[in-house]
């Protein structure tokens, strides 16, 4: 009985959230699925075929810059893991979380400064280097890469660190005795201990990457596009919302095995921990 | 041996110069053009500056307006978030239910998959009911956005509070309410004000949903500074990019100690 009640409680308690989830998110995400295969109030698999005449090739760009992104992002999340993990050195500590709160959009714009032809960062190189022009980095995938990582490596260092943090000293200790370097402590101890939270820092970041909209209007190139751009030119200029939300149901299909096992992973890490 | 020390320090030296051109050199051109009259090429600083544009902020205008509905939405935004947020977290951190799995499963879903198709349904749902081009749909889209990382920062604030002072309260007899509203609640103040601030920031700075649902009749800052970017209009985008990056800044120094990344999932937008 008393089990019974507490239940109810419980369950009283977190009503209003899911209300909210399931009227403004769960709702929305059905209805982008059902949308996608509706043609004038028909099923259809139109949109789908338009998405697969006119955007197949954003949809492998998108994923080829997310993936681009998310290895440069996890080599540098590694290297800042692994030199703090030994070192304390305060400098790179703050450094690295800077830009972890910025929004997407101000990246976007301080990044298309920074990386244009005529920006700051060829107002340096040339000066340095006694050169006349440079070409400029942003509008083309190099820069897009470039903001993405710059905005994507805090977080991931976040995870990381965390990770390598929280490993018993005992392993790095045995490693040390037995002659290991750190370089091969980092590869050969805490890589292999801490690869579920890797693994969590490289899902986040491939789906915050794939999923943005603001850096690459800000600073991607004008063709190809992200799937986001041409989901926002559909509802845009062409007020098609079929097409739109097919471009939007592909990208779930991409990111659903990783985000399957995200979602497994963080269950059992939250659920596990009761106090 | 010295000669390996100041190999080394100019080694650091190249590394930390190296550092700041890459994390804060982004910052450099920002604020430059958001002083600047007239700027050419090659010149490394503006030839004229000018603080009309940062006057602009204070006098009744584009820029004003839309601050001031960025800063009304991101307050209500946080009131709604946090105040959805604080049950639920406490039933997460302190009552064991049955199906906890799925409802986890739930709630960590939108991190898991790209949140803008979301926003464009959201956008036609609400252009049907009247919520389009109006300050409460973009609310309620925040408030579902932001719900789903404040929920986690207060749950993590509330594990954290030493269950035998709840206990010892109820042993002596006081309601399971009572032990939540003079215990678990007022130790749990510094995680729900992070958590605050947190959507405050996010809500301030969102792009996606003020977009599709603000137009075409309001637009937020965010949304101003996108327009006057694409339209080289490079001072007041930076004036805006300023105003909207300095209070995140501050935020995560003052927080920096206790980052941890199960805490703030969900940042970016």
């Amino acid at each position: 009985m008393r089990r019974r009640r507490e239940v109810l409680v419980g369950f009283l308690l977190i009503l209003p959230a899911l209300l909210v989830l399931a009227v403004l998110y769960i709702y929305p995400l059905f209805l982008s699925m059902y949308m996608s295969f509706t043609v004038s109030n028909r099923f259809s698999l139109a949109n789908y075929g338009k998405v697969f005449d006119i955007y197949w090739r954003d949809v492998v760009y998108s994923v080829m810059i997310s993936l681009i992104t998310t290895f440069a992002t996890l080599v540098l999340s590694v290297l800042i893991s692994g030199y703090l993990r030994f070192k304390n050195w305060r400098f790179l500590d703050l450094m690295y979380k800077l830009p972890l709160f910025i929004p997407f959009l101000i990246v976007g714009h301080a990044m298309r400064v920074f990386l244009a032809p005529h920006g700051t960062l060829n107002n340096l190189l040339t000066r340095i280097l006694r050169i006349e022009e440079l070409p400029g980095l942003s509008r083309s995938w190099i820069g897009l890469v470039w903001a993405f990582v710059w905005i994507m490596t805090p977080y991931a260092t976040l995870i990381v660190l965390g990770a390598f943090k929280s490993l018993d000293s005992a392993y790095i200790e045995a490693a040390q005795n037995l002659g290991a370097n750190k370089v091969k402590i980092v590869l050969d101890v805490l890589l292999p201990m801490c690869r579920p939270s890797i693994m969590v820092a490289f899902i986040l970041t491939f789906v915050r990457t794939i999923s943005s909209l603001t850096i690459p209007i800000m600073v991607g190139p004008a063709s190809p596009n992200m799937i986001t751009v041409s989901m926002m030119f559909r509802v845009n200029y062409f007020n098609d919302w079929g097409t739109a939300n097919a471009l939007g149901v592909v990208s779930y299909l991409i990111v659903m095995v990783f985000a399957i096992y995200y979602l497994k992973f963080m269950a059992a890490e939250r659920g596990g921990i009761k106090a | 041996m010295r000669q390996f020390s100041i190999l080394r320090l100019t080694l650091k030296l190249v590394l930390v110069v190296l550092i700041l051109l890459l994390v804060v050199g982004p910052f450099v051109g920002i604020v430059l053009w958001s002083f600047a009259r007239i700027w050419y090429w090659p010149s490394p600083i503006p030839q004229e500056f000018t603080l009309r544009y940062w006057s602009e902020v204070f006098r009744q205008g584009r820029v004003l307006n839309s601050l001031t509905l960025s800063l009304r939405i991101a307050l209500i935004t946080v009131v709604f978030s946090i105040s959805i947020a604080i049950p639920a977290a406490y039933a997460f951190a302190r009552y064991k239910l049955p199906v906890e799995r799925i409802l986890l499963f739930l709630f960590l879903m939108p991190q898991a998959f790209p949140q803008l198709p979301v926003f464009i349904n959201l956008a036609r749902v609400f252009g049907r009911i009247g919520l389009r081009g109006n300050m409460w749909g973009i609310i309620l889209a925040h408030t579902m956005a932001s719900l789903v990382f404040s929920l986690w920062i207060i749950t993590a604030t509330f594990k954290s509070i030493p269950l035998d002072l709840e206990q010892a309260a109820q042993n002596l007899g006081a309601s399971r309410f009572r032990v939540f509203w003079t215990i678990t609640f007022p130790l749990g103040i510094p995680g729900i004000i992070a958590g605050a601030i947190h959507v405050f920031l996010w809500s301030m700075g969102e792009f996606n949903a003020a977009f599709f649902i603000g137009a075409p009749f309001i637009q937020t800052a965010p949304v101003l500074m996108y327009t006057a970017s694409a339209g080289y209009n490079m001072q007041i985008a930076s004036v805006i990019a300023i105003i909207l990056m300095v209070p995140s800044l501050l935020f995560m120094l003052i927080i920096e100690k206790f980052l941890k990344a199960e805490y703030i999932a969900g940042i970016g937008g």
